[in-house]
């Protein structure tokens, strides 16, 4: 029961040509030649480590790391076995999913980089702008391309935005980081209102897309939902808006303290009305021809991504309902680890990398080729990272579930626990971040322990738990239901719970924080009380992020700071 | 630098750290003026003269190839040398959630480089 | 300063107002305080003006067509304002003249700062232009238009560069 793609065409990415992959690898031995050039210390520290970034390249607490790109989530199986052979090879075995739809690798040696980014090469990948004050990876709903709820396919306009944004000669010097993320669904799986820009895009009245454009949206130090600038922005004026939106912010956002450089803190400071005036401004200003988008670039771009060629389905769906009959726990995993698709007698699987007291978002070389493997043979080669940290097959036959969750089961990718407390997102917290203030794994390991019995996780119903290391907040505590912040209390770790945050749904908000810091154990127990509260507390069919909303914190307050 | 490094009491011992360029890994400096991977080898100063030492460290850190140099407030155990703060007692045990990637660590297959 | 300008290191002729002295004769470069002074002189030299990042190019435009040079200037390579503000000289103020770029640069930076419009490079003394050189000769291809209206390579945004 494989599928061949009817062409040669990677399903769900963009395939490279010789154009592009000259210019990945003229980008290599720009790199190489500028790792050359701080260890004759023509490049200082300080003038290297932005280039070094711009590459993905950290110098973490134990070692590099470093975070390659997979554009909008997709990579093919061919692209995931080299992740492995990079894990094995050069790494320590195993790789990090990341909240940005990369992954990355924490013992990389500065050495190795060019060759590593060589390797990557060969197969269209890399590590460009994985990290500095440029525009960042392009995220996109992991769904794309699948989900019965969607409008138009959003990877189309995610690669557009990589390509343009890739090495621009204008904003690759920013006053901070710019993430965009772009969702073709209503339902916004992206969070579109946490990032610098947030594009959501519906068909227009003339068949071609318009975009909702949000700006300026957040989480980090000082969260902030993004302010809507335009509601029908025109496919052949995307670049040219995004320029002018930049441009403003590369002019006038600060520079002189850099937990205030985002963009969102320019938008405060200046106020929505006089943000968008400029904005206006520099638009009606700049050559508009010089920057249109036409169709017709767009449609070059999106002939160059393959497409599923599904099969008649035959009595695909009977057939799972039986194997759901027969085996419960199965029944159970399709139940939270499926979400429907366009064509009938397929779904979408997530895969969970969040085994029960395990750490969420690290797969093993094995892993990734198991998964490569199944992609290949299941699922037109494609795969998909989410920024919750799981692996997406985007395109299954109902009757090859049975099949595909069994081959998960047997190598720890099984847990059916998809949007329930224990799919934890996590960074890689103080373990591994020289920014971290707390160590974000074990206490992600502790809850997951603690929550792991199936019943319960199902009693307890749709939570999101995020966990931060640091104020940074690449873990997204803010939008978690329930949310962890890591501090540092003179040296030793605590953290900080906050509540009532979500990231999506056209329902944004900031969770709160419930009050002083706890030690990890107190943490873990506060939480476990606060899951009591709601559900003595909750309606009947009432979501833990409703009864939050309806009670407000107090009650919850009073339980995790209730003493035994 | 991150300004929790320098964070030092006026009283007390530090050891003195760094990154090295090339892999990265976290070095220790030791009494011979070589610089250890393990703590334990780490050379003991008051934090009086913690300033000075660094100061002819970095002059040295391009030619020896190092990196993000500072000093480490420890206190003296049976073992070794034990930081004072979590951070820096991950840096010199290895990730708490790895406990097989201690400093010695060494890749079970050699690798393309070695 | 050495002056690096379409792949050659030439003198630099201008000089640099002093401040507290009055503006010398000969071509001459001022900061945006004294352009007024600058252009009052009674003579045939020519005028630049030397920018700082945080300065705004469009207090320019009256003054623009009787300047020979507008010099952007780098208080650190991080600070990118002064891409915007070539850009915005070429594309909004339709500036012909010479901008160059000083200051803290890097040669990773060149292809980005012609790209946008800058014509020469404030080197410091005793830089290797080869570096600069092989900076310019790094890419083939770019994945965006640029001031410098590239012929396309291909299809989509992309651009060839020479």
């Amino acid at each position: 029961m494989s599928h061949s793609p009817s062409a040669a065409l990677p399903v769900g990415h963009y395939a490279y040509d010789d154009v592009d992959r000259t210019f990945l690898k003229q980008r290599v031995a720009q790199f190489k030649d500028q790792v050359e050039r701080r260890l004759s210390g023509a490049l200082t520290e300080e003038e290297f480590k932005p280039l070094r970034l711009m590459n993905g390249l950290y110098l973490q607490l134990h070692a590099y790391m470093l975070r390659v790109a997979i554009p909008y989530g997709v990579l093919d199986a061919k692209q995931m076995r080299v992740l492995a052979h990079i894990a094995r090879t050069y790494d320590r075995d195993y790789g990090h999913f990341t909240t940005r739809q990369n992954i990355q690798f924490n013992w990389i040696r500065l050495e190795d980089t060019p060759e590593i980014l060589n390797v990557l090469a060969d197969t269209d990948m890399h590590a460009i702008q994985t990290s500095g004050n440029c525009i960042r990876n392009v995220t996109a709903d992991q769904f794309a391309g699948a989900a019965a709820d969607e409008v138009l396919d959003p990877r189309v306009y995610a690669e557009i935005l990589r390509q343009w944004s890739t090495l621009h000669p204008e904003f690759t010097f920013l006053p901070r980081k710019f993430k965009i993320a772009i969702s073709g669904s209503q339902q916004d799986r992206v969070a579109a209102r946490f990032h610098d820009i947030g594009l959501i895009a519906r068909e227009g009245e003339n068949g071609r897309p318009v975009f909702e454009v949000f700006v300026g949206g957040g989480l980090g130090r000082t969260p902030i939902i993004g302010v809507r600038l335009r509601d029908d922005l025109p496919e052949e004026d995307l670049i040219a808006y995004l320029e002018a939106v930049l441009r403003v912010y590369n002019a006038h956002g600060r520079r002189d303290n850099i937990y205030k450089a985002r963009i969102k803190i320019l938008v405060q400071a200046l106020g929505t009305e006089e943000f968008l005036n400029q904005v206006n401004a520099e638009f009606a200003a700049m050559d508009r021809a010089r920057y249109r988008l036409p169709e017709a670039t767009v449609e070059a771009i999106r002939a160059r991504f393959g497409a599923p060629d599904f099969a008649p389905v035959g009595n695909a769906a009977e057939k799972l309902a039986a194997q759901r009959k027969a085996d419960r726990a199965f029944d159970a995993w399709v139940h939270t680890n499926t979400h429907p698709h366009k064509q009938p007698g397929y779904c979408s699987v997530t895969v969970s990398c969040k085994p029960a007291g395990g750490i969420p978002g690290d797969v093993t070389s094995a892993q990734m080729d198991l998964l490569a493997d199944l992609a290949e043979r299941y699922s037109f080669g494609e795969l998909r990272i989410t920024h919750l940290q799981n692996v997406v097959l985007g395109h299954l036959r109902q009757d090859a579930l049975y099949d595909v969750w069994q081959a998960l089961e047997k190598n720890g990718l099984g847990e059916a626990n998809v949007g329930f407390i224990t799919d934890i997102v996590a960074c890689p917290g103080l373990d591994y971040c020289a920014l971290a203030n707390a160590r974000s794994i074990p206490i992600a390991q502790k809850l997951s322990s603690r929550f792991a019995n199936a019943d319960l996780q199902r009693e307890i119903g749709p939570l999101r738990l995020n966990i931060s290391g640091c104020i940074n907040a690449c873990g997204h505590h803010h939008a978690g239901h329930i949310g962890i912040l890591g501090v540092d209390k003179r040296g030793e770790e605590a953290f900080q719970i906050t509540l009532g945050g979500s990231a999506g749904d056209g329902d944004a908000s900031i969770g709160q924080i419930l009050g002083s810091a706890m030690s990890e154990d107190e943490t873990v127990d506060a939480i476990a009380r606060i899951i009591d509260t709601y559900l003595s507390r909750r309606t009947a069919g009432e979501r833990f992020i409703e009864t939050c909303r309806r009670l407000g914190t107090a009650p919850f307050k009073d339980a995790a700071y209730a003493t035994a | 630098m991150d300004r929790r490094n320098s964070r030092r009491d006026a009283e007390g011992t530090s050891v003195i750290t760094a990154n090295r360029l090339l892999d990265g890994r976290i070095v220790w400096l030791a009494a011979d003026g070589q610089w250890a991977t393990l703590i334990e080898d780490a050379k003991l100063y008051p934090n009086s003269a913690v300033e000075e030492a660094l100061k002819a460290c970095n002059a040295r850190a391009q030619e020896e190839a190092l990196v993000g140099i500072y000093g480490v407030q420890v206190t003296q155990t049976a073992s070794g040398p034990l930081p004072v703060t979590s951070r820096e007692r991950i840096r010199a045990a290895g990730p708490s959630v790895h406990p097989d990637f201690t400093p010695d660590w060494h890749a079970p297959h050699p690798a393309p480089y070695a | 300063m050495p002056l690096l300008e379409n792949g050659q290191i030439i003198q630099d002729t201008w000089q640099i107002a002093v401040e507290g002295d009055s503006l010398p004769t000969g071509n001459v470069l001022v900061p945006l305080a004294r352009l007024s002074e600058g252009l009052g002189r009674n003579t045939d030299a020519r005028l630049g003006v030397v920018l700082t990042s945080a300065d705004e190019v469009e207090t320019l435009r009256d003054a623009l067509p009787r300047l020979d040079v507008v010099s952007l200037t780098f208080p650190i390579f991080r600070d990118g304002r002064p891409f915007t503000q070539a850009r915005a000289l070429r594309e909004h103020l339709h500036f012909k003249g010479e901008i160059r770029a000083g200051g803290h640069v890097l040669p990773d930076q060149y292809e980005f700062l012609l790209r946008c419009g800058v014509t020469a490079i404030d080197l410091p003394e005793g830089s290797d232009p080869a570096v600069w050189q092989r900076a310019h000769e790094a890419f083939t291809v770019a994945y965006q238009p640029s001031i410098l209206n590239e012929q396309a390579e291909g299809f989509a945004l992309r651009r060839r560069l020479t």
